[in-house]
């Protein structure tokens, strides 16, 4: 019922081209996905200098992942992240421990959802409460398929 | 009746010498002690990077305890330094 929320900071090579930051982006949601959890948002934080080196680096990447899940999911992540070599370092931080994925928290996967409400109060007031009824039934579905 | 003296030259003293420090934390709230903000960190570190103790910056203990996990945090993303010297 209810997940986790983490945030994953972490420092990629900085000397990686623009597909290969992307495929770790693709990589670390698929990874979120399967096991459960959800991505929420995805950031680059831009390139900065590193304090210290770090693998004979003194520039880092930085990047910025949110995710909901369960307890297993920051270890799955992290372990992934240790195999991956384009990835210098990295912390997870738990934000929430009761973080519910059905109310509103999320903006990637509810716009849709919320748009449909707004257009339905526009056009009629009689069918307001089908109609949310409705939207909240196919929010539900949706968060399921996802 | 030592006890009485000694106590009215701490008092003495505390009236010529210090003011009250106030926490910065609790006096501006629009101030948020987070990790991946280095900037904040900054003013609460040593040139030689050390945490500032908390008899100095005038911190309560609440903030003080959050600004250095958030210290230790920052340093293990390589935002802040852990010393000035070093050495790979």
């Amino acid at each position: 019922m209810y997940m986790r929320k983490y945030e994953v900071f972490f420092i990629v090579d900085p000397d990686l081209n623009d597909e290969e930051t992307t495929s770790i982006e693709k990589k670390f949601r698929e990874i979120v996905e399967r096991e459960g959890g959800r991505v929420l948002t995805y950031k680059s934080w831009g390139k900065k200098r590193l304090a210290y080196p770090v693998k004979k680096r003194t520039r880092g990447h930085y990047f910025l992942m949110e995710m909901a899940g369960d307890s297993e999911l920051p270890l799955e992540v992290e372990r992934n992240m240790r195999i991956d070599d384009r990835v210098l370092k990295f912390i997870t931080v738990k934000l929430e421990d009761r973080y519910d994925p059905t109310k509103d928290q999320t903006p990637e996967p509810q716009e849709p959802a919320e748009e449909e409400r707004v257009n339905q109060t526009s056009e009629e007031a009689e069918t307001v409460e089908n109609a949310s009824q409705d939207t909240i039934e196919s929010g539900l579905e949706v968060k399921e398929e996802e | 009746m030592a006890a009485s003296v000694t106590r009215q030259i701490i008092r003495k003293r505390r009236r010529f010498f210090r003011h009250k420090k106030v926490c910065r934390f609790c006096a501006d709230s629009s101030l948020k002690i987070d990790y991946k903000d280095p900037s904040i960190l900054q003013n609460f570190l040593t040139e030689r990077a050390k945490i500032v103790p908390r008899r100095i910056t005038g911190n309560c203990a609440k903030h003080q305890r959050e600004l250095t996990r958030a210290i230790k945090r920052a340093r293990q993303m390589a935002l802040l330094p852990y010393t000035t010297l070093h050495t790979i």
